[in-house]
């Protein structure tokens, strides 16, 4: 998570001068910051000479930018069609129902945010779920849950 | 003094996510680890026996799969190699779902450390660049449309036409594109390359550059994709380093760089003309074209776009594999096809193989049965947009002709295995709730057309008295088929159709 007083310029000057470099400033804020703020968004629009609305237009459409603060850990159930041959939905509603959580829903400790994913490429050990950069194949709720206890250990 | 034992722990996606990174960590903190050397090599694709570890000594290399296994048992070295010969290793080279694989694209992954630029090039890598930099540019893109090289991203363009297009541009600029954006479901080729044989993608998009004229290269990867962003970005500094890019490469006068660019959780990014819009830093919405991207493409200069696979054939085709890869297979199903076998089937992995062969031979040789051991009931072919196959059409075969025949595609090469408590249904609605949630909804038909289609199959669920459903979801499927700008919403009838076909009395609920 960023620092209280992060300097907004200093984490996207990288991309400023780059081709296309709205989507890589986007994705150093989002990895920072944890969530696109409002600051943030004009921050964007002045380094690109967009207006606010013109980048809230972009970010908006890619999953992977969010507006609000996410749990600290990201947990993401692949629905894809190899997953739901070995019993994804399964494990969905095992885990939904294990946190108390619906999809897209941040836990009120801020431990987990719940996202459903389309495809982590792990088809051949499916089901499977990823935990922010970590995927585990082959799983199931004790897996899952062991690996979030060892994380926030 | 002999050379040191070897121990190889795959260091890739499927293998790290049953266990290898956890038995990395036990193996390089044992008592007298110093004594053997511990190679993270890629995975060899055959997944159902990941994690697979292997010793080699005095040259000779066997492994065995460490599934779950509890090594706590082991405080030293010695003590590992003792669990490991009670494990009967073997030489995965030959097993079956190796041995009767033909790879050509794929045949380095799994032997060594994809990061080592020394084992690349002891094993032919970087061969082909060296020598195309001495050729002609529309010498290599003869050769490249002599092999019959078609895309392997989904539409099966000929690669070699494309080339040649922009090659034929004048303009001083041009770009080329890696389409990395690996979405459908069921597949993990283009990963498997980029985190297991990354310098390949590199050697292919540099040649390929080369011989349209391109000096800047991107790679738009899937941000669902890590371990691949990382082996990318370490594998693209270490052939700058090598001056395998950069200016002068080799010490010619030809410069390319490449500029690793990550998408952002979009399925339709993966479409080409959204993924342009993409790395230029907008909404992914797709575009109509014309004007093709080999025109006018990436910031409005002529673009040439290849999947992953595409351009990692590259260097196999101009480097002694050339005839044989073209004499595989006729037709417009020429070379082999990295086939993702997966789903709920025991042996699931990549199978590289010619295209000629039957679904039911490809689970037969390859995938055996089912992971439950229940029935196979259904078979989808070619992502979220391909056919669902019926287990009485197992002699269907894997060619693009054949597939097209029954309305169907190759697709990227992803094989889905269902057994006998899938719901057709059920995946008859997701086709349409896929759409409804990936499209970029740029057309009608497909943003709202799949929302009605959800409706539609919801209602053929509960309601017993369905004909006038059946023709409104034919209609409508029509519809998104025909006014579609893209593949989403212009195929995500297909699977749809095909449960209609090929799963009587499925798809509506009694």
């Amino acid at each position: 998570m960023g620092k209280v007083m992060t300097n907004l310029y200093e984490i996207i000057e990288p991309y400023v001068e780059i081709e296309g470099g709205l989507m890589p400033a986007l994705h150093a804020i989002q990895e920072e910051e944890g969530y696109i703020s409002k600051d943030a968004i004009s921050e964007l629009a002045k380094a690109f000479n967009y207006s606010n609305a013109e980048v809230l237009d972009v970010l908006t459409y890619y999953d992977d930018f969010t507006l609000e603060p996410l749990g600290r850990n990201i947990v993401r159930i692949c629905r894809a069609e190899a997953c739901q041959s070995l019993k994804s939905k399964e494990l969905t509603d095992d885990l939904t129902s294990h946190f108390d959580l619906s999809l897209d829903e941040t836990a009120a400790d801020s431990k987990i945010t719940l996202k459903e994913v389309f495809c982590l490429g792990n088809c051949a050990l499916g089901p499977s779920v990823m935990i922010n950069e970590t995927v585990i194949g082959e799983a199931d709720k004790s897996k899952v849950i062991k690996f979030l206890n060892e994380i926030e250990e | 003094m002999s050379a040191k034992t070897k121990i190889y722990i795959p260091n890739e996606t499927t293998s790290n996510s049953v266990g290898s990174n956890d038995i990395y960590r036990v193996i390089s903190s044992l008592k007298g680890v110093d004594e053997v050397e511990i190679i993270r090599n890629g995975s060899w694709g055959a997944f159902w026996l990941e994690p697979f570890i292997e010793v080699e000594k005095d040259k000779n290399r066997k492994g065995a799969c460490y599934k779950g296994v509890d090594l706590s048992h082991c405080k030293t070295i010695d003590d590992f190699m003792i669990d490991f010969q009670n494990r009967e290793p073997f030489d995965i080279s030959t097993i079956d779902f190796i041995k009767k694989q033909m790879r050509i694209v794929f045949s380095r992954i799994g032997k060594g450390d994809p990061l080592d630029i020394a084992f690349y090039q002891s094993n032919k890598g970087f061969n082909s660049l060296r020598n195309v930099l001495n050729l002609d540019q529309q010498e290599v893109i003869d050769k490249i449309k002599k092999s019959g090289l078609t895309g392997r991203g989904g539409a099966a363009f000929p690669t070699g036409i494309k080339m040649q297009t922009v090659h034929d541009q004048n303009n001083s600029i041009k770009y080329l594109a890696c389409n990395a954006d690996e979405g459908d479901g069921g597949t993990f080729s283009d990963r498997l390359i980029m985190e297991s044989d990354p310098f390949s993608l590199i050697e292919g998009m540099t040649i390929a550059a080369y011989a349209v004229g391109a000096t800047k290269g991107f790679i738009y990867l899937r941000s669902e994709y890590p371990l691949a962003k990382s082996f990318l970005s370490k594998a693209i500094d270490i052939a700058n380093k090598n001056n395998f890019l950069g200016n002068n490469i080799l010490s010619s006068d030809f410069n390319f760089e490449i500029d690793l660019r990550i998408g952002a959780g979009s399925y339709v990014c993966g479409e080409e003309t959204a993924m342009m819009e993409s790395i230029e830093g907008r909404r992914g919405l797709v575009r109509s074209k014309p004007p093709l991207p080999a025109i006018n493409g990436l910031f409005d200069r002529p673009t040439l776009i290849n999947n992953v696979v595409t351009l990692a054939t590259i260097p196999p085709l101009l480097n002694g594999s050339f005839s044989e890869f073209s004499e595989i297979g006729s037709g417009k199903s020429i070379g082999t096809m990295p086939f993702q076998l997966c789903g709920n089937i025991l042996q699931s992995g990549l199978v590289e193989t010619g295209f000629d062969i039957s679904i039911g031979e490809m689970i037969k040789t390859f995938g055996k049965e089912t992971k439950s051991g229940k029935p196979v009931h259904a078979i989808q072919i070619g992502g979220p947009l391909g056919l669902y196959l019926s287990s009485n059409m197992m002699s269907t075969k894997l060619t693009i002709e054949s597939l097209q025949s029954i309305k169907g595609s190759v697709g990227h090469g992803g094989i889905v295995i269902f057994d006998d408590s899938v719901d057709m249904s059920e995946q008859a609605k997701f086709s349409m709730e896929f759409c409804a949630k990936e499209s970029c909804g740029k057309c009608t038909p497909c943003r709202i057309g799949s929302i009605r289609g959800m409706e539609i199959i919801d209602r053929l669920q509960t309601n017993k008295s369905s004909k006038q459903d059946i023709d409104l979801l034919h209609d409508l499927c029509e519809t998104m088929e025909a006014t579609s700008l893209c593949a989403m919403g212009g195929m995500t009838p297909n699977p749809i159709y095909s449960i209609i076909n090929h799963f009587p009395g499925e798809l509506t609920k009694e």
